[in-house]
């Protein structure tokens, strides 16, 4: 009761799709950054950047108005959290005042540079997200801003006052994020004041909880404790940010009996599910890059 | 699903927009702390109205646009998509169903397909890293959000294909047979 000829063609279209499909992961996955899919990529997202940054401005009261719902039921939570926060932070503002005009005498006693801050030498160029991922496995943004701005990949980005991602791909007008919640993302960090070093990685699915790995046991790191990038890699995965951007606050200190290092979650600064707008970080990264090479 | 420009026409414009929409517009909306996915809805839609050939062909095409255009690993949403596609098509062309309620159940399992197999793709591709309880969650939300929307976003694919397909289901349910008009007048209308 059925014709073949259907049958056939129904079974070679799908046949025909999902080799498709499995060829282009395999060239995908088989060619460096600047092959032929990639390029195509890179294409297809500046040519869609026009279109998708005027549907990102006709969807955006809709989106402020889910976000504020959501922010009115979490406002009276947040508010004895951040009245807890301020008062921890005079109380560090103090120490710090206190520390840093020690630290400007004794630099200038042994004749050292002023020390400066993540944004020193770069600029920080204001960006709106235009699109972004919709499964939790790859955490890419797509943003309004590109070479022609002055954006450069590797450039960091930064998302209310805390590490967003860096740029791993850019166009003439738009460029793509990588954020630090994805997968494949480690930075070199230190945890302050303590000063010891680890990888941060993602915790994929969960935004607002990531690791800090190879923290050596004895390292005394106490929740509420800022991480920041350490401005060095130790191995070729790890990401090069400029030093001293803040990346979150230690949450939570897993000590472990079975390994040598323990586990430190942190949650980021940065509200990286909900960021509308971000600021890249240029200049630093090829400066970086120079001094590597040299 | 009968091929003419007018059918390539509207694919492709169901194709873009579906893709431009879901990772510019509704990716920003949250509500109950998820997000609607309108690619799998669509793909589901097509798929159930307009049979197999075009439920693959849609799928492949919106998994391959939404690649490309927020850099995602080329091919693996294509491959995914491709296989509901066509699964969903098959289910309608082998049922041929008629129930106005269809969409809600078709959705929740396109949905659920989508997200399945994303998932299994990604792990098997390159994944190294953590993996939060969280994500499923996320996962679970995003399922009974389509839920609700399946029947508005079904009733807007069909509206749009309508024209171009060769037969609709729903059609058959509305027709009703002409009624009977001749012999003996107590057995008008029995069919006897």
């Amino acid at each position: 009761m059925y014709d073949k000829k259907v049958v056939r063609r129904r079974r070679a279209v799908l046949g025909v799709l999902v080799a498709l499909s499995l060829g282009l992961l395999t060239v995908y996955f088989g060619e460096n950054g600047g092959g032929f899919l990639h390029s195509v990529q890179s294409g297809t997202s500046s040519a869609f950047s026009p279109l998708e940054n005027g549907v990102s401005v006709v969807f955006k009261p809709v989106s402020n108005l889910t976000h504020w719902t959501g922010d009115v039921f979490h406002a009276n939570k947040e508010n004895k959290q951040l009245k807890k926060q301020v008062q921890q932070l005079r109380a560090q503002l103090a120490q710090s005042q206190t520390a840093q005009r020690d630290a400007a005498q004794l630099r200038s006693l042994a004749g050292l540079p002023r020390a400066s801050n993540f944004a020193a030498g770069g600029k920080l160029i204001t960006a709106r997200v235009i699109s972004r991922s919709p499964t939790v496995w790859y955490s890419n943004v797509i943003i309004n801003v590109g070479s022609g701005d002055g954006v450069h990949i590797d450039d960091p980005v930064i998302a209310a006052g805390g590490l967003a991602g860096k740029i791993t791909s850019v166009g003439g007008g738009q460029a793509e994020v990588t954020l630090i919640t994805d997968q494949s993302s480690n930075v070199s960090a230190e945890v302050m004041p303590d000063g010891s070093n680890g990888i941060v990685r993602p915790e994929v699915g969960n935004p607002n909880d990531m690791l800090l790995d190879y923290i050596q046991e004895g390292a005394k790191i106490a929740k509420g404790d800022s991480v920041v990038t350490s401005g060095f890699t130790s191995s070729k995965l790890d990401s090069l940010f400029p030093r001293d951007i803040p990346i979150g606050k230690v949450t939570k200190v897993e000590p472990s009996e079975l390994e040598q290092y323990q586990r430190v979650h942190i949650q980021p600064y940065a509200d990286l599910r909900r960021m509308d707008y971000v600021q890249v970080l240029t200049g630093n990264a090829e400066q970086q890059r120079a001094q590597v090479i040299k | 699903m009968i091929l003419t420009a007018g059918t390539v026409v509207r694919i492709f414009l169901i194709v873009i927009l579906t893709v431009v929409i879901q990772v510019s517009g509704m990716q920003g909306i949250t509500l109950l702390g998820g997000t609607i996915d309108l690619i799998p809805l669509v793909v589901g839609a097509v798929a159930l109205w307009g049979g197999s050939i075009a439920g693959a062909t849609v799928g492949f095409s919106c998994g391959l646009l939404l690649d490309l255009t927020v850099g995602q690993d080329v091919g693996a949403s294509s491959l995914v998509l491709t296989a509901v596609g066509y699964f969903v098509g098959r289910y309608g062309e082998v049922n041929e169903p008629a129930n106005a309620l269809l969409p809600v159940p078709v959705g929740a399992a396109t949905t659920a397909a989508y997200l399945i197999g994303t998932t299994v793709v990604s792990l098997m591709l390159s994944f190294d890293a953590s993996l939060s309880i969280l994500a499923f969650r996320d996962m679970f939300l995003t399922v009974l959000l389509n839920t609700i929307v399946a029947l508005p976003v079904f009733a807007l694919i069909r509206r749009i294909i309508r024209p171009v397909l060769t037969r609709d289901p729903l059609d058959r349910r509305r027709k009703r047979a002409a009624p009977i008009e001749s012999g003996p007048i107590g057995l008008r209308g029995l069919g006897i």
